[in-house]
């Protein structure tokens, strides 16, 4: 399966046994666009008291992954990898009541997807991972205007922004509003993030003062955890 | 070029075997006489042989077919019933033949994009309202546990000095009341029972807390309803005589019958309940008090003759800070505490709690508890 070259799933070890197992049959569920058999793989991952982070990575992120490298090379359509997204999401709805439980430390982030980007379970899985951390992770959704972010980031006062940008078309949309809400809030730092910056483009947003580029949700962990240095 | 023999057989292959089309022969009769493969899969299985019009879903009864045919070349919009059960609509065009006629029927692919597109944007909406849901859960739960340490701190700092009020008011009555004359005394009592009311509250807030909060330890053990019953009556007898009210309870010889609980806050339950039978009942009125089995469990029922309770406000009589529409006779005070500790408690032993009544004919409460093992 090609990855892009820098792909946390690429380089994972790989899990037991049963979770290959159970991630295996979750796959087959979501290329067959069936939902009942995903639910079930999914609610086994979730009983089985794994952390919530390795069903974030090692299920949803790798299966996407998987479903987005067989569109690109038209083994499933559009329509397919269109319905395996929704059945992931309504599926990461039975893992909010573990994943808003976690003891809290008082800080908080907003994620959005950019005006036209409209894949935005990426975008959510940014901000559940600042949730399973202890913060508040504040999701505003795809196709956002810079507008709503502004307003949103004035009422909750963030420690930081996180913006989403999963399709390339959407890169200059995005170092546009990185740059506005750097303007308008000049002290909170601004995390970028995406599938999109895998293929270049990550010099460009960088460019930007207070603006950080990360591509992996495990390099977004490691600033989570890093809490001192950020930005 | 169009016109070529192999293009033309090329394009009655695709159209026959893979077109995302309905290509259906009708014959003199307009029945189904023969159908493509995307036509035999959309349609109902028995639709050959069939008149094509009964596979048309017409809602008016006044579709006219043979004249839509006649009018050939031009589009009609046609609902089919399909073999999934949901009506599809399709755009439709007729070739009249010889001898018959030749249907043509096609999705309209941007009014399918923009439904695709709506459906996939309404759940992803719903999605992330899914989650703001849970999230402001997750963040009322929190300002609760805020609210109940809140409480729970409040009140409990409160306590001392309303003890050392009540202590000190006591003291002088007793050291000095003698030297007293009646109106000074009767200072001190009010003074006295306005403190002791204050502290019920404060005991009432602490509860609370305590429970919601999710603290409650319960100190179980094994008794029986006769020890219940011993610690609970004497203590509302006095109020029942003061009023004149008749407190009785029902021989029911259920007296030795075990059952493991926490006797103090059982006993805290049962007292309540009573006391607002007496509150609410006048002079002359009875209340009882009766333990009986049912099954496996022990229920204890409190009964008065007061003026009962509407249904609207039965429905939320166990919430904290609700009160009934019906005054207390003597007019006693109440933040509408009591019933809600009472459900809270009853709860955490896993019993339940409920209330039979009727306006003008009395109120009975129960508190239904498992009971103990052996108990049978």
């Amino acid at each position: 399966m090609k990855q892009p070259p820098d792909s946390p799933a690429a380089n994972r070890l790989n899990p037991p046994f049963a979770f290959d197992e159970i991630y295996r049959r979750y796959l087959d569920g979501l290329l067959a666009n069936d939902r009942h058999q995903c639910r079930v793989s999914f609610e086994q991952w979730l009983e089985s008291h794994a952390e919530l982070r390795t069903l974030y990575e090692d299920l949803v992120q790798r299966s996407l992954y998987e479903i987005g490298d067989l569109w690109e090379r038209n083994r499933i359509s559009v329509a397919t990898e269109h319905l395996a997204t929704a059945i992931t999401e309504s599926l990461l709805n039975l893992a909010y009541p573990r994943l808003f439980a976690s003891p809290r430390l008082g800080k908080s982030a907003i994620v959005a997807c950019v005006a036209n980007e409209y894949h935005q379970i990426g975008g959510k899985m940014i901000a559940d991972l600042f949730e399973l951390n202890g913060w508040r992770g504040y999701f505003l959704g795809a196709n956002t205007p810079v507008r709503d972010l502004k307003t949103l980031i004035e009422e909750k006062h963030p420690d930081v922004v996180a913006l989403s940008v999963a399709m390339v078309f959407g890169l200059d949309t995005l170092i546009s509003a990185a740059a506005e809400i750097r303007a308008a809030f000049p002290d909170v730092p601004i995390l970028v993030g995406g599938q999109a910056l895998r293929w270049g483009g990550r010099e460009r947003v960088e460019r930007l003062s207070g603006v950080r580029c990360l591509m992996s949700l495990s390099e977004l962990e490691a600033w989570i955890k890093d809490g001192e240095n950020h930005v | 070029m169009f016109d070529a023999p192999c293009i033309a057989e090329a394009m009655r292959t695709y159209v026959l075997e893979t077109a995302p089309v309905l290509a259906l022969y009708l014959d003199a009769h307009h029945c189904v006489a023969g159908a493509n493969a995307q036509a035999r899969q959309v349609l109902c299985g028995e639709a050959l042989g069939r008149p094509f019009a009964e596979q048309i879903v017409d809602f008016t009864g006044s579709l006219d077919l043979p004249s839509l045919i006649r009018q050939g070349g031009a589009v009609h919009r046609l609902t089919l019933g399909t073999v999934s059960g949901m009506p599809e609509t399709l755009s439709f065009r007729f070739f009249p033949l010889p001898d018959g006629a030749l249907a043509l029927g096609s999705f309209d692919f941007q009014e399918q994009q923009k439904l695709r597109d709506e459906v996939l944007g309404l759940n992803r909406e719903l999605n992330n309202l899914t989650r703001q849901l849970h999230q402001a859960n997750a963040e009322l739960r929190e300002l609760n546990e805020l609210k109940n340490r809140f409480i729970g701190m409040a009140a409990h700092d409160l306590r001392k000095p309303v003890g050392v009020i009540m202590t000190y008011n006591e003291f002088v009555l007793d050291e000095t009341g003698d030297r007293l004359s009646d109106d000074e005394r009767g200072f001190l009592r009010s003074s006295l029972a306005a403190a002791a009311g204050m502290k019920r509250l404060i005991d009432n807030f602490l509860d609370v807390s305590v429970i919601e909060s999710g603290h409650l330890r319960l100190e179980c053990s094994r008794t029986d309803v006769a020890e219940i019953l011993a610690g609970v009556l004497p203590l509302v007898r006095l109020v029942a005589v003061r009023k004149k009210v008749e407190l009785l309870t029902e021989e029911t010889g259920e007296d030795k019958l075990p059952i493991t609980v926490d006797i103090a806050k059982l006993q805290q339950v049962l007292v309540n309940l009573l006391s607002n039978a007496v509150e609410h009942s006048k002079a002359g009125q009875r209340v009882w008090l009766v333990a009986c089995r049912e099954a496996k469990e022990l229920v204890f029922s409190v009964r008065d003759e007061g003026p009962g309770i509407k249904p609207e406000d039965q429905k939320r009589l166990f919430a904290p800070f609700v009160r009934a529409g019906t005054r207390k006779t003597a007019g006693e005070r109440s933040v509408g505490l009591g019933l809600a500790i009472a459900r809270l408690v009853v709860e955490a032993h896993g019993g339940r709690i409920r209330v039979q009544s009727k306006s003008d004919h009395g109120s009975t409460f129960f508190v239904n508890l498992p009971m103990a093992e052996g108990g049978e």
